[in-house]
């Protein structure tokens, strides 16, 4: 099962994606995109000429897909929660370097954003491991599956990551690292046709990985952790509908004003409450 | 092996060459919820390197010229240009003007003409449509603009009927 979720993951990420779109666009009252669209999308990337910039700039997009599928399939094999948040800032810092490798200056602002946005969601994932830790007594995701539902106990450090989920999947209001109308696409905008294809299919899994840390709260109840990632999926497309981009610096800001700050309330909850 | 998805996902790049903006207010309104080019697959990326269909409005400018021929030829093959307005087809009434030259098909190989001032965003989800057909058959050779190179652009759709009759004719100057 194990097995077959993390090799499958970025196959589910892109489907989600497709009725992630779809939601999206019923929200707006239009038809919206085919259900399979972003596999559409795949197919058609693979068929376009190959243009390179240079071959680092590659291989640090390959390693950053790579870096994100390994911390994927070490949460589905049930593996240390740390590791799992430090390779995933592992392959967020192969995109970053990625994005400095090149002389697109969109590409350097999107690189600062992206290094700025990570500066603003780090910290909380990493307090949110902790929580889990003060819960559960320990950081492997299998024992956290098989305890009680941790949201029980921490519904503020739940709230602090339901904050950080645009962020993560970059959606509005917290989408200015991507910032497809100024910076069209910031890091990934030097990527082309196949290998524009590598830094699609991080995107998909991307998804991937933030809802399994939803799916983290839930603990064993397996129904409860279904309703949290469908509730979370339909509130983040809401506020993605609902909301206008805001600026980077208000962005760091508003996410340790908030977040950051419900993170901790959270660990000083389950410590002495 | 991969040509059907071609039609299925186009991405679009939009290039003002100097418009006067009604045509470009036409594309964004085919793109919003109205007319919704989405459910075709169709997104404007706004990036080059990842687009397979270059929406041009306007006459070329003098100062736009190397910015159009600096997105056209970043775009990666296979790739289809939609010359949109009457300005792009021709020149308009900006043909002969000492500031622009007549039509985009000078410095770049047009595949579908949308005239119109502004085209209005049937004829442009029509021409985009149009389009697709053309990106299915293409290959991933580079191309070169016809018409700069003394050749006619016989193989170019118009979307006006009184147009496609007669093709485009070539300017005096």
């Amino acid at each position: 099962m194990s097995w077959f979720l993390a090799l499958f993951a970025p196959v589910f990420g892109t489907l989600v994606s497709g009725i992630d779109r779809v939601v999206r666009a019923r929200m707006q009252r239009r038809l919206g995109p085919p259900l399979m669209q972003p596999f559409y999308d795949m197919f058609k990337l693979l068929d376009k000429r190959p243009m390179m910039v240079h071959k680092l700039h590659i291989v640090l997009g390959v390693m950053h897909f790579m870096a994100l599928w390994a911390s994927i399939a070490l949460f589905m094999f049930g593996g240390h929660l740390l590791y799992i948040i430090f390779t995933h800032l592992l392959s967020v810092i192969f995109l970053i370097l990625a994005g400095y490798s090149v002389r697109s200056p969109y590409s350097h602002l999107g690189a600062n954003r992206e290094l700025l946005a990570l500066f603003a969601y780090e910290p909380i994932l990493i307090l949110m491991a902790v929580g889990f830790y003060l819960t559960c007594g320990s950081f492997e995701v299998s024992v956290i599956t098989s305890n009680s539902p941790a949201i029980v106990s921490m519904p503020l450090m739940f709230i602090a990551l339901l904050i950080l989920l645009p962020l993560k999947l970059k959606k509005s209001p917290f989408d200015a690292p991507e910032a497809h109308q100024e910076l069209c696409g910031g890091v990934e905008i030097e990527y082309s046709g196949f290998f524009y294809e590598v830094i699609y299919v991080s995107k998909m899994t991307e998804i991937i990985f933030v809802y399994a840390l939803v799916f983290l709260f839930a603990g064993q109840n397996i129904l409860l952790g279904i309703i949290l990632v469908t509730g979370s999926f339909f509130l983040v497309n809401a506020v993605d509908n609902a909301t206008g981009r805001i600026r980077i610096d208000h962005l760091v800001k508003k996410v340790y004003a908030t977040a950051f700050v419900l993170a901790l309330l959270a660990l000083g909850w389950i410590s002495y409450v | 092996m991969f040509e059907k998805f071609r039609k299925k996902s186009p991405w679009i790049l939009h290039y003002n060459a100097g418009s006067c903006n009604g045509c470009d207010i036409e594309i964004l309104a085919s793109l919003a919820p109205k007319y919704d080019l989405e459910r075709f697959g169709i997104i404007n990326t706004g990036n080059p390197k990842q687009s397979d269909i270059l929406l041009v409005t306007g006459p070329v400018t003098l100062k736009s010229r190397e910015r159009l021929v600096e997105l056209y030829s970043q775009m990666p093959e296979p790739k289809v240009v939609v010359a949109i307005g009457v300005c792009t087809c021709t020149g308009g009434v900006f043909r002969k003007m000492y500031n622009v030259k007549a039509g985009v098909d000078r410095y770049v190989p047009v595949d579908v003409y949308v005239p119109g001032c502004a085209s209005s965003p049937d004829q442009i989800i029509d021409g985009v449509v149009q389009a697709l057909a053309i990106l299915e058959e293409k290959s991933k050779d580079i191309e070169k603009p016809k018409r700069l190179f003394g050749e006619l652009t016989n193989n170019s759709i118009f979307t006006n009927r009184r147009e496609m009759a007669k093709k485009i004719k070539h300017e005096k100057n």
